[in-house]
Formats: C-alpha cells, structure tokens, sequence
C-alpha cells in the first residue's frame, strides 16, 4: 500500500489516495471519539484535555504516515526523514494556532495552559502537520496554499481546505462561547473543538469532491 | 464653502435623520416616571374629606407573617381542578388549600397579578410602594437600588412598627436600615437551592414565639433557584414545594395554638404570597401570563363571615365548593397598610381589596347561604360604612398622588385624562355626601346607596390604575416602528451617498471601470453583520468588549494573511494583532471591574495570574509607566510637527507639549512615591487640570477661528490635512488623557500605532508587487477596523454601557463640588473621549498618509476620499446603532430590557449622535 501511495504521489494524487487519506482521517477521528467514550468512558465535556489528547493521539499517527506518503521529491527525501519534518511541524503549528488563539481571545491563563496545548497539537495535526509533511519548508509551496489560496491539483485541495475548514469551524465554534446558558461545553476549548473538526470534516468532503471532479475532468481531457 | 456642500449636506442630512428618529424611538421606548420624594404622614388626614377614627385606618390585625416564595406559579397554589390537566408540580402545597377549604372565610387563595418587568428586585419595589417601577424612575440614583420613594416598609418604622425580615437578602438593599433585626443570605448564587430556604427556616419558627415584631418578612428563594436551574417539571422543585409544604404546616398549626384571645397570635394575619410567577423553564422577567400570575394566600386565625356577593370577583369551582379571585399586586400594599392601621404609601396607586381586607376585619356575622335578618343587615351596613371609609381615604390618597404628580413631573398625564379623573372622583364625592346624608333617616335605602358609592369609588381607582399601566408599563409600538423606519431610511441615505462619492471618485480619476465587490468591503460587510447580530442577545451586549475585539483580531488576522501574500509590511500586521492581543487583555480588566458591580455576571478572575512582584516596584512601575509615555508621545507631537511651517499648528502642539508637562506634574503631586508632592499638593489639585482644560479650550477655538482670517492656500494638500489632523488631535487629547487617569498616555500609545499600522496595511490586498500605486480603490476594511478599534477603546479604557460604568472620579478632575453642565461635559469626554471624539477626528489618517499623487489637480480627489472614509464610518456606527434599536424592540419583554438593553441603547444612541455631530464639524474643519 505504501509503495503504491508513493509511486503515484511522484506524479499526481489520485482521486482515490485522496478519498483513502481522508478516510483514513475521518475514521480516526472517530475512532478516538469512540474510544474516549466506550473504553475511557470520558468526553470532551467531563474531560476535555484526556479527550483531546486521546483523539490527538489517533489522529497524529494517521496523519502524519499517511500525509508523509504524499511527499513531493520523494527521491530526495526519505520516509523517516519526512516524518520527522512532520514532527518538527506539530509543535510549530500548535505555537501558531494557540497564538491565534489568544489573539481572539482564548483564556490566557496558567490552568487553561494543559487545555490550549492539548487543543493546538490536535488543530495543528489538522492543518500544519500535513503541509509539513508533503512540502516541508518550501516557503513558495506553503505561500500558494495558505496566503494565496491557489491550490493546485487535489494534492493541495487536500492540504488547503481540510485545514481551512478546521480554523474557520472553530473560529465559529467560538461564537457559542459567551452566551449565558451556562452549559458546560461553553467552556474553552470544548465548542471550539467541535467546531474546528465539524470544519476539518466539512473540509475534507469538499477535497474529495474536489479530487473526484478533477480528476473526472482530467480523464475527460485525455480521452 | 460651496465645494463643501457637495457632499457635506449627506452629513447633515443625516444627523439630522438619526437626531429625529431617536427622539420618535425614545419617546415610545424609554418609559418613564417620576419619583416623588413626598411620603404620607398620619396628620395628612385632615384635608382628606373622609371620616377617620385614628391615623388614616383602624387598624385591624396587630401582627402580620409575610412569607414570600419567590417565583411562585399559580398553580403551585391553586387546586389542581382549576387546570385542564393535573401537572406533577401541581398540589404540592396541601396545606394552603385544605386551609382555604376549610375555613372559606377566614383564608383564601388569590390569584395575584403582578406588572412587568417581573423581576424580584422590581416586584419588591412595586409591592412596597404600590406602584408600577419603570426603567427610568427618574430622582433615583442609578447605582444604590435603595428605595426612596415612600413605602409600606417605611410606614411601618414611621409609625413605630418593628419589622423583622429575614431570607433574601435584595430586602436588605432595598430598604438598608429599616429592619429592627434582618437574617439576610445572599441570592446571588443561583446554583445553590438551599442555603437561603435553610437560613429562612431557622429563624422563622422560633420567632413566631417571640414577642418584639409587629411584621415578620420571610423570603425564600429555592423555588426561583430550583426554576432556573432545573425548570418547573422537575425533582428538585417539587422537593422544593413538598419541603414548603412542611414549613408551612408547622407555622400555620404554631399560628393557631397561639390564636386564643390573649395570646400572643390573637390577632394575626398570615400572608403566603409569590412575588412573580415563572415559565416551565423557570425564566421570568416578562409580562407572559405565567410569569405575572402568581398567588396570594391570606388567613386569619379569627372565625369570620363572608363578603357579600358583590364584591367577590372569583371563579369558583362548584365542585370542591372553593372560589378563587383575582388581585391585582398593585392592591397588596395599600390592602395591608390598611389592616395595619398606617398611612397609605404616597405613590401607591392600588386600591383597598375588599376580599382580602375583608379577612381580617370582620364586624359582622352572617352565613352566605342564610337569608339576612335586620341584624346581620346592620352589621353589613356598619362593616360596609367601614369600608367606605377606607376606600375613600383610599381615593383620596391617589388623587393626591395623580395632582402631585401631574404637578412635579417633567413628563405627567394629559389635561383630557386629568380632567376625566377629577370628574369620577368628584362623582364620588358627591355620591358620598349623598349617602351620609341618607344615612340619617333610614337605614334601610343606605345599603345599596353604599353599595353604590363603593362603585363610585372603584370606577376612580380602576381607572387611573389603568390610566398609569398604560403610561409606565406600555410601550408605544406605532412611536418605536416610526423611529426604526426613520433608521433604516437614514442608513439609505448613507449608502445612496456612499455611491455617489464612489462614483465621483472613480469619475475624476477617469477610470472606466467600476472597482467591483473586493474582499475587503465583503469582509467589512460581513463583520458589520455579525456584530448587528450579535446584539440581539444579552450575553454578547455584556461581554460586547471582547466580541468586538475577537473581529478585530479576525480582521487583523486576514491582513496578516494578505500581507504575507504580498510579502510585505509583515511587522505591521504583526504588531497589530499584538495591540489587539493587548487590548483584550485591557477589556479582560475591565470586564472583571464590570463583574463586580453587575447584577448579571458573576466574577470570573480565572485569567489572572496573581502578581507577585515585590509591591514597591509595581506600584513604582505604576507611577513612571504613564508619565514615560507621555513624555514619547510629546516626543512624537514635537517630530511630527518640527519638518512643516505652520504657524497656529506648532503654537497648539507646543500648548499641548506644555499641557502634557502639566499632567505629569499632577501626577506626581498625587502619588506618594515622591516626596516633593507634598508642596504641590494645595496648589496643583484643581489649578493644574483647569489650566489644562482651558488651554484646551484655547487650543480649539485659535483652530477654529485662525484659519477664518488668514487664508492660505497650500499646494501641498496632503501635508496641511496632515497638520491639521495633529494638531486638532493634539488639542483635545491632554483633556482626555487627564481625564482618562494613567491608563490615558498608555491607550494613545497604543491606539495610534495601531491606527500606524492599519494606516500603512490599508489597501494591502490590492497591492501589487511591483509597488504601491494602486490608488482606485476605496477599501473599506481599515475603517472597520478603526471603527472596531473605537469600540475596543471604550472598552479598555474601564466603561461598559450601563450607568454604573460612567466614571463618575472624571467629573471631579480638577472640581471639588457638582455643578451640573461642567461635571456633565468632563463626564461626556471622559467617556466617548478615545471612543468617539479621537476616533473620528483622527479619521483623516487615512487620507493624509494615502499614497495618492500629491498634486493640486487632485485636491477633489482627496476631499472625495475624506468624505467617504466619515461616510463609511458614520455607515458603520449607524448599522451597528439601528441593530441596537431593533434588538431593544424585539427584546422589550426581556428579563433585562430595564438592566442591559436600555442601558446600551441610551449609550449607543448618545453616540451615534455625537459621532454624527463630530462627522459634520470635522468635515467642515478639515475641508
């Protein structure tokens, strides 16, 4: 499976490796959620910071072996090397994201600390940690994706909307935040997480889409 | 001048809209009533044409058990049979209604009907005093909710009663020091079902036994709590109610040992009554029949007749042989100042209720079902003259409030309704000395003839009742429809002139095409949108400060997008996001400060990490940090000016240098770090700010006056917008800053490298890479980030739209004693200082640092660019202003209409006519 992700990734992502990268992410989510609530029994509202990392710890490992497979110059940069750049990425992106976060108005405060990082290492797997991984520090890779937002081919729809969708979620999910219900998911990161992933998830159905009608495209022009 | 008119009629046009429709809206919106200081006193009785035998009533019951269940529904009360369907919640309180079935004539349930708002604080105030609180009881003072008005509490010390109170502890704010003992528990947390109902427990049986009250006041608070927690349908409540029903069995069965003649419950009276009732979700604040039907249980511990049939307004079930009437709680106080024998609250306009007054003062003995004898007839006519006694002394005692009123107040009742109440009560009168004069020759025809009057009398007090709900409770939807629809107009307006100026604009460039919808002005509308919205709910209006700073930073995070697409002025977008990142911090602050005061937020200092500096150095830090900061921007006045020659600007920007050298000094004159205060203190407490407020002053009128007489026509447009912009800024900033205390230089500071960076970011997303010379496009997005920037402003700087959050200190900068226009215009800049007044003035930045060609062809091209930038941030302000009208609208049933809503309208509106005022003399100034 490996060598043929890396085979074809030389040339262009198929709609297919997309689909199954997503998959793939999509199902660990919910694996993690699934675990958090039958084996752990806890949820993003009894225990946010156990949860988000118990999700994070799905997550991250999928991404990060999967994303790594897409890797441009593959020949130049080996499957361990990439995974460490992946790596090297996660705490990068969790910096950007929690910045980000508090600019908005995220709680700064010594007992939120475990809460926010547990929160940015899961919203940079979502959208850092995969650009790392493919591009590595490409700084006119990284300026298409994310300044721009000229994606080309599904390779970069994958990387570009997941990750658009998980910040623009959560910076939706941050609405609910200072109405008074007094529900306990008001709470800092929890309607901030749901929103960030409702996001990635919406994200990444629009990448699939995306890929399946290029690619339908392309075939279309080749015949 | 005629070049101005152009398009500076637009600014006039609408300020003068905005000015109209605020006024209509305010009038059907802003109910409000005067209160009168005057109280009643026993010896009043003189002028009042009715009989008295000692002061105003005799009394009837010497002792009275007031137990108040907050949030008591209706029919947690009233028998089951009397609803449609047997709730679970319902028949929980046996013992009120096996007493009510027992003893027809000696207890009863009524259904009360309370006036909105229906809040506890609200209803207390309106069942002591007998009249209907509104939003502006103007002669209150805003903060301390301590009723002035005169009061059935305040009677009852008056006339040597003693009071004893205990439960919650709103009664203690209210009336502060009229209670001979109090057990007050705090109600502030509404989590906590039980500690109030406990305290109110443990001292309320022990002091049935004791002998030292005429008044015992309980108030217990687990059913509210138990509604906004868990709702009406639920556990918690109907433990609560069961729990009710055991307190309540153990006073009435302790009442009625202790009835005997010579006990010491001889002659009592106990009320069980709700203050307001609540919906299934346990809200309540509005005026829905659930929220204001709640119950009034009375009985007394003496076997009494019943009414006569005529006075008895009840729906009855035939079935369980038990009635049930309705009482108006406008009636409750002026009902047991009567039965207590104290004087009438002056402003209370509710009337004796013969049912309930009928309870305690029974002279007559006679059964409903039995045909009446000559005797019982006697002593119907002796109870009824009684009666007529009371409700005339009743009548009188609200005529008297309704002339006093009418007489005092700013906003009183029409002539056409004063003269219709003066006709009814002179029909009563007259109806009064008619039948005392029958009541010489036969008893006989005096029944109905009393009878009679009794109508008389009531169709007075219903009709002013009536008359006076209409004026302070209702609002006038057709007043409140006419001002939103003015709005709106004036926001088609703004938009009409909008367009004129962007195609006037595209016209003298003599460009073709139309610059299209940019992302800018999408996001700019969009972010506008979302803040309308926003305010439609009462927690983002109470936390508006971090909601307008969380778009701040959005819109800070989209430039900083754009300037790394471009690859450029990266530090500017940085340094932006980090200012925002400071002024939450500042708004964080400020919110805390709110927190304490507001009855709607509970404290949250969860964010603050206990400083831990070794004092000395902070408080050290706290004095040199402001004054260091004066002292750069003075460095930045002094840089800006020194490169132009112009005369009057450098002479304002030397005053203010020299203006800012004053604060710093007065600064230092109050700190105690320094020990050269203590020679400046007699002199520099009041002459230094006045002598910076009237160099101010001197400041703006030689801008003002100057360039009327020297006319000087520059070719360098760019450069004399840009002094002017200096120095009318310079001008009024040493007022604000002193006025703002030491966070003043620190704000400016930061707001103007933040209007820096914007400045230098704005239109970024046009930009190409080769250089900067687009100039085509009027981009929105700067001026709605210096419009939120404002609004963050107002924030940070420690207001919050209600009126504890004015900054009373400022008035009193430089002033020891109030006198109203100065005090009133130092609190003005105090509050809308870096809000409005520097916000707009420094507008032009924009303009002044534009990278337009700086030739004279292009001077209408800059004069275009200056009025647009005032229209789009006028536009702004008045978008986010008609949501706040409309939100009002809508929510004006809400629990915190009178709290948080009107508040904020009064704030928003306040400033969106001085932002208007400011647009169109700034337009004239910089034109």
């Amino acid at each position: 499976m490996k060598e043929e992700l890396e085979k074809s990734s030389q040339s262009t992502t198929s709609s297919f490796q997309v689909f199954f990268i997503h998959v793939c992410c999509g199902v660990a989510l919910a694996v993690g959620f699934w675990v958090a609530r039958n084996v752990y029994s806890i949820n993003l509202i009894s225990d946010p910071t156990t949860t988000l990392r118990l999700i994070w710890a799905f997550e991250f490992p999928v991404v990060i072996l999967l994303f790594s497979c897409c890797r441009q110059k593959p020949e130049k940069c080996s499957y361990l090397k990439t995974i460490a750049r992946g790596l090297l990425g996660l705490p990068i992106g969790a910096l950007l994201n929690a910045l980000g976060a508090f600019a908005l108005g995220a709680p700064v405060g010594l007992q939120y600390l475990e809460k926010t990082v547990s929160w940015s290492l899961l919203m940079s797997s979502f959208t850092f940690v995969p650009t790392a991984c493919v591009y590595g520090s490409c700084w006119t890779d990284w300026h298409r994706i994310f300044a721009c937002t000229k994606p080309k081919g599904p390779l970069d729809f994958m990387l570009c909307l997941p990750a658009h969708g998980a910040v623009i979620g959560a910076w939706f999910g941050a609405w609910p935040m200072p109405l008074d219900w007094e529900r306990p998911w008001q709470d800092w990161p929890i309607c901030v997480s749901y929103g960030a992933m409702a996001g990635y998830v919406v994200g990444m159905v629009g990448s699939i889409g995306l890929a399946l009608t290029h690619t339908g495209g392309k075939q279309l022009k080749a015949e | 001048m005629r070049g101005w008119w152009r398009f500076g009629k637009w600014t006039a046009l609408i300020m003068f809209l905005h000015i109209i429709a605020v006024l209509i809206f305010t009038k059907g919106f802003l109910l409000t009533r005067t209160e009168l200081p005057h109280s009643s006193h026993c010896s009043d009785l003189s002028q009042s044409p009715c009989h008295s035998s000692s002061c105003w009533t005799k009394p009837a019951v010497d002792r009275l058990i007031i137990i108040v269940l907050d949030a008591l529904r209706f029919d947690f009360v009233a028998p089951s049979s009397f609803f449609e369907q047997k709730q679970p919640w319902m028949d929980r309180l046996k013992v009120l209604q096996r007493m009510a079935l027992e003893n027809p004539s000696s207890a009863k349930i009524f259904k009360a009907i309370a006036d909105p708002p229906t809040t506890s604080l609200q209803r207390l105030k309106g069942l002591t005093t007998g009249a209907l609180p509104t939003f502006i009881d103007v002669g209150n003072s805003f903060g301390a909710p301590a009723i002035v008005e005169d009061n059935f509490i305040k009677q009852l010390i008056q006339n040597g009663k003693r009071v004893v109170m205990m439960g919650d502890d709103t009664w203690t704010q209210l009336f502060p020091n009229h209670f001979n003992e109090s057990y007050p528990y705090p109600s502030f947390n509404v989590k906590d079902l039980d500690t109030v109902d406990n305290g109110c427990i443990e001292h309320l049986l022990p002091s049935l036994h004791q002998q030292d009250w005429d008044v015992l006041i309980a108030h217990f608070l687990g059913v509210d709590h138990a509604g906004h927690i868990y709702g009406v349908d639920s556990t918690p409540m109907i433990e609560k109610l069961e729990q009710y029903n055991v307190v309540l069995e153990k006073v009435i069965e302790e009442l009625q040992n202790q009835s005997g003649p010579g006990k010491l419950h001889e002659n009592s009276l106990l009320v069980v009554m709700g203050d307001h009732g609540q919906t299934l979700n346990g809200d309540h604040g509005g005026g829905s029949p659930e929220e204001v039907e709640t119950s009034i249980f009375a009985m007394s511990f003496k076997d009494l007749p019943s009414l006569p049939s005529e006075f008895v307004s009840s729906s009855c079930e035939p079935s369980k042989n038990m009635c049930i009437s309705s009482i108006p709680q406008l009636d409750f106080a002026v009902t047991v100042s009567s039965l207590l024998g104290v004087p009438f609250p002056f402003g209370s306009i509710g009337r004796v209720n013969p049912e309930l007054y009928a309870l305690a003062v029974g002279t007559w003995n006679l059964d409903d079902n039995r045909t009446w004898n000559n005797q019982d007839e006697t002593k119907l006519e002796e109870w009824l003259q009684n009666y007529v006694n009371v409700i005339c002394t009743n009548s009188w005692q609200v005529k008297r409030y309704i002339d006093v009123y009418s007489a005092s107040s700013v906003i009183g009742f029409s002539s056409e309704d004063l003269f219709h109440i003066s006709d009814l009560y002179a029909k009563a009168e007259e109806n009064r000395s008619n039948s005392s004069f029958y009541k010489n020759e036969s008893s006989n025809t005096s029944l109905p003839v009393l009878k009679r009057q009794i109508g008389a009398y009531f169709e007075f007090l219903s009709y002013v009742a009536e008359l006076a709900r209409s004026k302070w409770t209702e609002f006038n939807l057709k007043m409140m429809g006419t001002g939103i629809g003015i709005m709106l107009l004036s926001l088609y307006c703004h938009i009409l002139a909008i367009r004129k100026l962007n195609k006037s604009y595209g016209g003298s460039l003599l460009l073709s095409r139309d610059s299209g919808i940019s992302f800018g002005l999408l996001l700019a509308s969009f972010t506008v949108l979302m803040r309308a919205s926003s305010l439609l709910s009462n927690s983002y209006i109470l936390k508006e400060g971090k909601v307008a700073n969380f778009l701040l930073a959005t819109t800070g995070i989209v430039t900083l997008r754009f300037s790394f697409m471009k690859n450029k002025m990266l530090l500017e977008a940085a340094t932006f996001l980090l200012l925002a990142f400071i002024f939450r911090i500042a708004i964080e602050v400020g919110l805390n400060k709110q927190a304490a005061t507001s009855q709607f937020m509970s404290a949250s200092s969860s964010w603050m990490l206990g400083i831990s500096i070794s004092e000395s150095l902070w408080t050290y830090m706290a004095e040199i940090v402001p004054i260091l900061a004066l002292i750069i921007l003075g460095y930045f006045l002094y840089k800006a000016i020194s490169s132009y020659r112009w005369g009057i600007a450098k002479c304002v920007i030397m005053g203010t240098i020299f203006s800012y050298l004053l604060i710093a000094l007065h600064w230092i004159s109050e700190s105690n770090v320094l020990d050269l205060a203590h020679f400046l203190k007699g002199f520099g407490k009041n002459y230094i700010p006045r002598t910076i407020y009237s160099i101010g002053l001197g400041q703006l009128l030689l801008l003002a006056f100057v360039p009327l007489f020297s006319k000087e026509e520059t070719s360098n447009y760019k450069g004399s917008l840009f002094v002017k912009m200096i120095s009318i800024l310079s001008a009024c900033s040493s007022t604000v800053i002193i006025l703002q205390g030491k966070q003043g230089p620190l704000v400016a500071l930061g707001s103007l490298l933040a209007g820096y960076c914007m400045m230098r970011l704005q239109g970024i997303e046009q930009h190409t890479l080769r250089g900067a010379e687009v100039i085509s496009i009027l981009d929105p997005l700067p001026i709605l980030q210096w419009s939120l920037l404002a609004v963050c402003l107002f924030f940070a700087t420690g207001h919050w739209c209600a009126f504890d959050g004015l900054r009373y200190g400022a008035a009193f900068i430089g002033f020891d004693d109030f006198v109203l226009v100065p005090q009133a215009i130092l609190l003005t800049i105090d509050t809308f200082g870096f809000s409005h007044i520097l916000s707009v003035l420094g507008l032009p930045l924009f303009v002044a640092f534009s990278s337009m060609p700086n030739q004279t062809e292009h001077r209408s091209l800059f004069s275009i660019k200056l009025f647009w930038i005032f229209m789009v941030y006028g536009l702004i302000t008045a978008t986010t202003v008609t949501a706040t009208i409309v939100c009002v609208a809508i929510q004006r049933r809400h629990l915190m209409v009178w709290g948080l809503f009107a508040p904020k309208f009064v704030f928003d509106v306040v400033g969106l006519i001085l932002t208007d005022v400011l647009i169109f003399v700034a337009s004239i100034y910089y034109f």
